[in-house]
């Protein structure tokens, strides 16, 4: 990641192109992590717009020569983190009101938007994603990050702020969830169609 | 799992162009001095320093010091600048190539300095013909010293938190610990040198308790002042 900690010392000197390369260069992994956390596009793009206003702001709190991608990741969590809360507590004022005003997908609810993003086999993608929805957000977070992202367990852990151990558990946990539940709606299709058992 | 291979396959989606409140910061982009944590240390270190010794000069020496063994004295004060300074370390300053913080280990280090110090406290306060021993009372009438090594605390908790401000993802509450503890441990490296109580319970409980107290008490303020929202 040289080119990261390069951009980000000329963007920290003044160098506004610089945040542009490094925007380009950082973005459409976190945008991909993004999406897979909130699963809707919108959300996601909305997440990594504050991610970079809020990298924009701390700036200063760079240290030469350090790789700032994991510093960006854990920013990107973290606005992950209190936007869910934020919702949370939305739905609850929500339901004081008599008349429902209109909800825009949720976090974990399914979105037309997603579909936008799915190439290669539509169907083993939206198989993945959607056992992905199932997995509470910790395990999610350290599959996606540990087997989608390709990132290292102590970087995973960095990023969630916890510890190596603790995301390595996690991301087992999510991974044998996973292995069930695809494993669950892989024969179930072709079962049913046969009119033989589930 | 074909199904998960599939999808990390997939290639990262196209990003959004930068929003107009980004754009608008980019317009008028001034360079920032950034963070240098090993010059941040120092400094914190030799203000805390200073201002720590003014305060003892300004409570007075302990009456019993010339009577106290030497070596003891001196070890105690080295492990009190140890429980000052490494958690304070480990707090401010990232590993090498990385900007994020070593909480986890700068929340160990603040237990064990607790710890530590409680117990050396405990185990070995050595006294003098001039020193007091008051037992329990020493423990229950010990807000004095308490409030003395909390106020010697302030001063790092706060440069540090100043260093650290609005920079912090995660683990902002145990880089405060670390903080608090270092802070503490000066405290009782303070108190160590005025305090002329010598049993056991007063420098174990009240002296190491600063520690614990100090590192409690920035873990539920400082935060606020240090995470990154």
């Amino acid at each position: 990641m040289a080119e990261a900690r390069e951009l980000m010392q000329r963007y920290c000197d003044g160098d506004a192109g610089a945040f542009r390369e490094l925007y380009a260069l950082v973005a459409p992994k976190l945008l991909g992590y993004l999406v897979k956390m909130a699963r809707e596009r919108a959300l996601a793009d909305d997440l990594l717009q504050q991610t970079f206003l809020k990298v924009h702001r701390a700036r200063a709190a760079y240290v030469r020569g350090a790789d700032p991608v994991p510093w960006i990741y854990s920013i990107a969590h973290r606005t992950f983190i209190d936007e869910t809360r934020r919702r949370r507590r939305a739905v609850v004022r929500v339901g004081e009101v008599e008349e429902l005003p209109e909800v825009p997908a949720g976090l974990t609810g399914e979105s037309d938007d997603r579909r936008d993003e799915l190439r290669g086999d539509p169907e083993l993608v939206t198989a993945a994603l959607d056992a992905l929805a199932e997995l509470p957000a910790q395990q999610r977070e350290a599959v996606v990050l540990t087997k989608l992202d390709g990132r290292s367990v102590a970087e995973a852990a960095e990023i969630a702020g916890t510890t190596v151990g603790a995301m390595k558990v996690r991301a087992h946990r999510g991974y044998e969830a996973l292995r069930k539940l695809l494993g669950r709606a892989a024969p179930a299709a072709p079962a049913k169609a046969a009119g033989g058992e589930p | 799992m074909s199904a998960l291979d599939e999808l990390s396959r997939l290639p990262p989606p196209a990003p959004p162009e930068l929003s107009p409140a980004l754009e608008a910061e980019l317009a008028h982009l001034a360079p920032v001095a950034i963070r240098r944590p090993v010059r941040q240390l120092a400094l914190l270190v030799a203000v805390s320093l200073i201002y720590s010794a003014g305060l003892l000069v300004m409570f007075t020496v302990r009456g019993d010091l010339h009577e106290l063994p030497m070596g003891w004295l001196m070890s105690t004060c080295a492990a009190w600048l140890l429980g000052f300074v490494l958690p304070i370390a480990l707090a401010t300053v990232p590993r090498a190539g990385s900007m994020m913080p070593r909480w986890r280990l700068a929340g160990i280090a603040s237990v064990v300095a607790a710890i530590a110090m409680v117990g050396l406290g405990l185990a070995l306060h050595p006294s003098g013909p001039h020193s007091y021993a008051l037992g329990w009372a020493g423990v229950v009438g010990g807000y004095g010293c308490l409030a003395n090594g909390l106020e010697t605390a302030l001063v790092p908790v706060v440069i540090g938190t100043i260093f650290l401000r609005r920079s912090l993802p995660v683990g902002s509450r145990w880089v405060a610990a670390g903080l608090g503890a270092g802070g503490g441990s000066l405290g009782g490296l303070v108190l160590h040198l005025h305090c002329p109580v010598a049993d056991g319970l007063h420098v174990g409980l009240v002296h190491g308790g600063v520690i614990a107290i100090a590192a409690l008490l920035a873990a539920a303020l400082v935060p606020r002042a240090t995470e990154l929202r």
